[in-house]
């Protein structure tokens, strides 16, 4: 197995994680990855040797997961989806995940898919303003205010689930 | 004193790591001379470790074998629903009870209960089979000619006391072993061979999540998992054999082993 194969394996666990913080289901993140993966084998030549994979790999991802929500909003799809994603899931894949993680995990799917990618591009993954400005193609301004709309939308949903959990306590 | 006009985006560069050095003192009083923004400031932090510990968990998964596969460069088949439509896609995998702990070897017969849980393990048996049983060469370690070393080697290092099943009796004879990683240890691979070539695989850790037994198979046509996980111990066997065939081997090899780490 050559060099650059054994780097793009090894970032493999990275790129599942991104992906499953933008889809939370796990087999369609997968499906993501793998779309990701083949697309990255086939250009290949277009990663220079030397630099990590990282980057160029995101980079590609990124920008399937974006394409694709663009199309799916222009059908108007978009609008079922946080609705089927939440319903349709709310039992076993994350059943390990406690409530609290629950709680955010849904909440992130309920924000935009552009906001979703900024915050967690440097939230979760890590990557610097630059490298994630770069990585989702933005000017950095653009990064920085979706970053911040991303945390506030996930702040405010996380405040409507405590209030309707205490509310429901009440009525008890 | 306010040397410099801290706002709100500063709340969110201090969270990422973005402000600078030598702002930071100045930025930490401001926030304490502010408690509307320090507030705000907690929560995101609080929000921000929340975000991270919810997906921590997805680097310690094992990669899926189709994933690996492509890689190295192998086309897998895709899951049912085909490749354009994973934005959609909302599978909830069938929690179904794992039956009782005694008697697997009994129930072996009436496997197919299937567990998510105990998917990683299997995936991590199967991701194994896949690469090593295609080898010709390099396919194990220790050959089978070397039995006993290979038995010692790899009780020492998996930290179980194992023994290589006799299979001849399914037409299968041992090619050889290796080491492998599993999880955040060791696992031992077993790799076997009928005389038409085809290959079967058994993958051995002292690692294990609980009690359960299951099948599993990570994509249509591709090797299938038969696995057992008890207390210290799981077992995967590997194959690509039809079920009924594959379960008598497991069912064999299970019994060796059993009796190989009470021995």
């Amino acid at each position: 197995m050559d060099e650059k194969k054994a780097a793009i394996l090894g970032e493999i666990p990275r790129l599942r994680r991104y992906a499953r913080s933008l889809l939370r289901d796990r087999d369609s993140a997968d499906d993501l990855v793998q779309d990701c993966l083949e697309r990255a084998l086939v250009r290949l030549d277009n990663w220079q040797t030397g630099e990590s994979p990282r980057r160029w790999l995101f980079t590609i991802m990124h920008h399937l997961f974006i394409d694709q929500m663009r199309k799916v909003s222009r059908r108007g799809e978009a609008a079922m989806l946080p609705l089927e994603a939440s319903e349709a899931q709310a039992a076993p894949a994350e059943q390990v995940a406690g409530i609290a993680s629950r709680e955010i995990i849904d909440a992130l799917q309920a924000i935009s898919p552009d906001r979703r990618a900024a915050l967690v591009i440097v939230a979760i993954e890590g990557f610097s303003y630059a490298e994630a400005a770069n990585i989702l193609g933005v000017p950095a301004g653009t990064l920085m205010s979706r970053i911040a709309r991303g945390r506030e939308e996930l702040r405010g949903l996380l405040e409507d689930t405590a209030r309707r959990r205490s509310i429901r306590i009440v009525e008890k | 004193m306010t040397g410099h006009d801290f706002s709100e985006r500063d709340i969110h560069m201090a969270l990422d790591g973005e402000l600078p050095g030598d702002e930071r003192a100045a930025y930490d009083a401001w926030l304490d001379a502010n408690p509307e923004m320090k507030a705000r400031s907690t929560r995101y932090v609080a929000d921000r470790a929340a975000l991270h510990a919810a997906f921590a968990g997805v680097l310690d998964e094992p990669v899926p074998a189709r994933l690996q596969k492509i890689v190295f460069g192998e086309t897998p088949a895709r899951t049912a629903r085909g490749r354009s439509r994973w934005w959609l896609a909302a599978a909830a995998a069938a929690v179904l009870a794992i039956g009782g702990v005694g008697g697997y070897v009994a129930g072996i017969d009436h496997l197919g209960l299937e567990d998510p849980a105990n998917d990683e393990f299997a995936e991590q048996a199967i991701a194994a089979h896949v690469i090593y049983a295609a080898e010709k060469r390099y396919a194990v370690e220790v050959p089978a000619s070397d039995k006993d070393h290979l038995q010692t080697w790899l009780s020492n290092r998996v930290g179980l006391k194992l023994v290589a099943p006799d299979l001849a009796a399914e037409g299968f004879q041992l090619v050889g072993g290796r080491l492998l990683p599993a999880g955040h240890g060791k696992a031992a691979m077993l790799l076997y061979e009928d005389d038409k070539g085809e290959r079967i695989s058994l993958f051995i850790t002292a690692e294990s999540a609980g009690k359960a037994k299951g099948t599993y198979g990570s994509e249509e046509n591709g090797p299938e998992a038969i696995y057992w996980l008890d207390k210290g111990y799981a077992c995967a066997v590997v194959g690509s054999l039809p079920r009924a065939q594959l379960t008598s081997v497991a069912k064999s090899a299970y019994s060796q082993l059993l009796a190989g780490l009470a021995g």
